[in-house]
């Protein structure tokens, strides 16, 4: 071996390596861990366990209406919630963009939520809806604010939703702002001067421009909405009736409480495959859609 | 080409560190000679108290030191514990519920049948803890639950005698409505109050619940058909009846809050909620009467007695001894069975101590006299498929709001069992 290829390898141990080990070590092995647990019928305490094949699997698909519900109310969910974070993030990004004195400030303050933990965030919006909007409904009769918030299915929905498109645009809208910024001064100019109106150039111009970002932020909020766990369980822990329980927390409830962590693997199995499927497809139809300019 | 080689090392020594600080474990031995007990333990409501028991025993037992952790309350005491066994830190002491549980944790567990303390144990107190003719627990405590009444109330409505019956429960309930008062609070949104005591009901007035169960792993039972759940929905329901508003919405604290100041005659709850009602009100005059499901008096004249935590030992522990010498002590010694009465205010599940009468207040005596008649009926929510108590709150609550009907809802009864004894 030349000492120039030896070199080359030497740098790519040195910097991909210690990733390489952690992220076979704390991702890799628990995951192939993973599919053989949800082959198993594990309690989450024993320390014999039974191979049990597909048995798991088996039981998901025709004895538990509790994950069916639950991945209709994560699709319905990741639906809404995808939309309304990015149409927000965008917008949000779009007029920071014009010469405001508030500028900066603004866009720290929508930032901000984004430092806060889900948990913490889904304690505070819990008081909100619960006591702060019933003061509000109170004071000032407007009907909005009167609704029983989080006591039934439909507040309950909303409520995430609120919360989620709260805290994740503001992020949205910096990834938005980054790539707004790299749209070319000359091709809006030239845009202009040709007779263009400002919905014409965000139309035709500007949006083909940040398809990358929209890519970006697509697949990060469709993972999010889809995994999301924190913020449902601290905001309405599943209630009422079930009716908002993601499959992330269907997952922790079928594992930990009850204590079927094979069966909780398996739907953790089920639902990696269906999120990366739906992701790689997301990726490849907007990946489609970028232009150079 | 130096400069480059250079640069591996401080990378390979970041790695080093890396991977050596997420292993550094430490045993649970102490200093030299040092005995420390572990315990892990779910009852935050007498974290002080234990913390008071620690010093008391350390003095009297030099050499040994008690390390006790106390998680609940808003975390899930259950998962918690489960994750600790996973790491590798198993506790030498720690606490589980009766039947389920009990099957659970099985191969952990250390057989303390020959313990001094087993031959004052009640029956009721044994079997959630029994298997293969062992005994595996050493049980903190009585608790017991009924439906709470305000006396005060009943007198100015004009009840005299306790409702035995369904249709008596009714007459005083109107009687109270009458009289400007709610019947019955209902904190519906707590699951605890459904999913487990109040779904209890009709399993436990099962002739033979054990074979009832049995039946129902077996497939071989319907609970559409159960003539007693029939009972119980019509006893659900007239609390619904003669309830508060927005039975979903209220909660423990509202609950407690609405029944101590008076506002309501009667709530579904046990004894343990003493202290609260005590801090709210201290001259409330409440008892604890039976909740009717039927026509028949003398079958519907029980209260709902189990052992809400057994202490038991690791079967692996480096310290077994020690940690039975605790057990005993607690049960046996003047000072350890101080603890268990007046510290923690418990109503003590051996039948050789008694509840100090100060400590256990008035729902406590009511439910020790029920216990002394023997009028009672096990806790079969904690025999029921791990998951089902919480699955059936729901599933009620959905009932409660009108979603459902009495037939959706028993059928989703039966089919949530199916799915949840599936292990």
């Amino acid at each position: 071996m030349s000492r120039k290829k030896l070199s080359q390898w030497t740098q790519q141990l040195v910097f991909v390596g210690p990733t390489t080990i952690f992220f076979v070590l704390i991702v890799m092995i628990p995951f192939l861990l993973g599919i053989y647990y949800s082959m198993t019928n594990w309690n989450g305490v024993s320390r014999d366990l039974e191979f049990v094949g597909l048995r798991n699997y088996a039981h998901i698909f025709t004895a538990d209406p509790d994950f069916r519900n639950a991945f209709w109310f994560t699709v319905r969910f990741t639906i809404v919630a995808v939309i309304l974070t990015n149409l927000l993030g965008f917008f949000l990004a779009y007029f920071l963009m014009k010469p405001l004195k508030s500028k900066n400030v603004l866009r720290t303050v929508f930032f901000m939520p984004n430092m806060i933990g889900g948990l913490l965030l889904g304690f505070i919006w819990q008081f909100i809806f619960v006591r702060g909007f019933a003061a509000i409904g109170q004071a000032t009769g407007i009907s909005f604010f009167n609704l029983p918030w989080l006591g039934n299915e439909s507040t309950a929905f909303w409520g995430i939703v609120i919360v989620f498109v709260w805290q994740y645009a503001g992020y949205l809208m910096v990834i938005y702002i980054a790539s707004l910024g790299n749209v070319s001064k000359d091709v809006l100019e030239s845009a202009s001067i040709d007779g263009a109106k400002p919905g014409q150039v965000l139309w035709k111009i500007i949006i083909p421009l940040v398809m990358p970002a929209v890519t970006v932020c697509l697949f990060l909020t469709l993972s999010w909405s889809f995994k999301m766990f924190d913020l449902n369980l601290a905001l309405t822990n599943g209630g009422p009736f079930n009716a908002t329980r993601s499959v992330a927390l269907d997952i922790y409830r079928e594992a930990f409480t009850n204590s079927r962590l094979g069966l909780g693997t398996a739907k953790a199995v089920i639902f990696f495959a269906i999120v990366a499927i739906i992701t790689a497809l997301q990726v490849r139809a907007t990946k489609n859609r970028e232009v150079e300019a | 080409m130096l400069k480059r080689k250079l640069m591996l090392l401080p990378a390979l020594l970041l790695t080093a560190a890396a991977a050596l600080s997420g292993c550094s474990q430490g045993g649970s031995t102490g200093g030299a000679g040092e005995k420390v007990i572990n315990i892990y333990q779910g009852k935050v409501e007498i974290s002080n108290q234990l913390a008071e028991m620690k010093q008391v025993y350390e003095e009297s037992h030099p050499g040994v030191t008690l390390n006790i952790q106390s998680v609940g309350g808003g975390t899930d005491y259950a998962a918690s514990l489960k994750s600790r066994f996973s790491a590798g830190a198993q506790p030498d002491i720690f606490t589980i519920g009766g039947f389920q549980e009990r099957d659970l944790w099985l191969e952990y567990l250390e057989d303390l049948s020959d313990q001094p303390w087993v031959q004052n144990m009640d029956q009721v107190a044994k079997d959630p803890m029994s298997a293969n003719g062992k005994l595996y627990g050493f049980p903190l405590n009585y608790e017991g639950y009924g439906f709470l009444y305000n006396k005060d109330i009943f007198k100015e409505a004009g009840i005299t005698e306790i409702p035995k019956t369904l249709s008596e429960l009714e007459q005083a309930a109107q009687k109270i409505e009458e009289a400007g008062y709610t019947p019955f609070v209902n904190a519906y949104a707590e699951w605890w109050v459904l999913g487990n005591h109040n779904v209890n009901v009709p399993f436990a007035r099962q002739d033979d619940p054990e074979a009832f169960l049995k039946s129902l792993d077996d497939s071989n039972a319907d609970i559409r058909s159960n003539e007693i759940f029939a009972g119980w929905l019509d006893l659900l329901d007239l609390t619904l009846k003669y309830g508060n508003a927005n039975p979903l919405t209220t909660d423990y604290n509202t609950q407690m809050s609405t029944f101590a100041n008076g506002q309501a005659a009667m709530t579904q709850q046990g004894n343990w909620v003493q202290p609260t009602l005590d801090g709210i009100n201290p001259d409330l005059n409440v008892g604890m009467m039976p909740m009717p499901i039927s026509e028949d008096p003398e079958a519907n004249d029980k209260l709902f007695v189990g052992v809400p935590t057994y202490w038991v030992i690791n079967k692996n522990s480096p310290v077994k001894k020690e940690a039975k010498e605790l057990l005993e002590w607690m049960a046996t010694s003047p000072e350890g069975q101080e603890f268990l009465t007046t510290k923690f205010q418990f109503i003590p599940a051996f039948n050789n101590i008694q509840g100090d009468p100060e400590g256990i207040g008035k729902l406590g005596a009511d439910l020790t006299q029920y216990i002394e008649e023997g009028k009672v009926l096990n806790w079969y929510f904690q025999q029921l498929p791990i998951g089902t108590p919480q699955d059936y709150a729901n599933l009620m609550q959905s009932y409660i709001a009108g979603r459902d009907t009495r037939d959706e809802m028993l059928k989703n009864l039966q089919t949530s069992y199916d799915n949840l004894k599936v292990r």
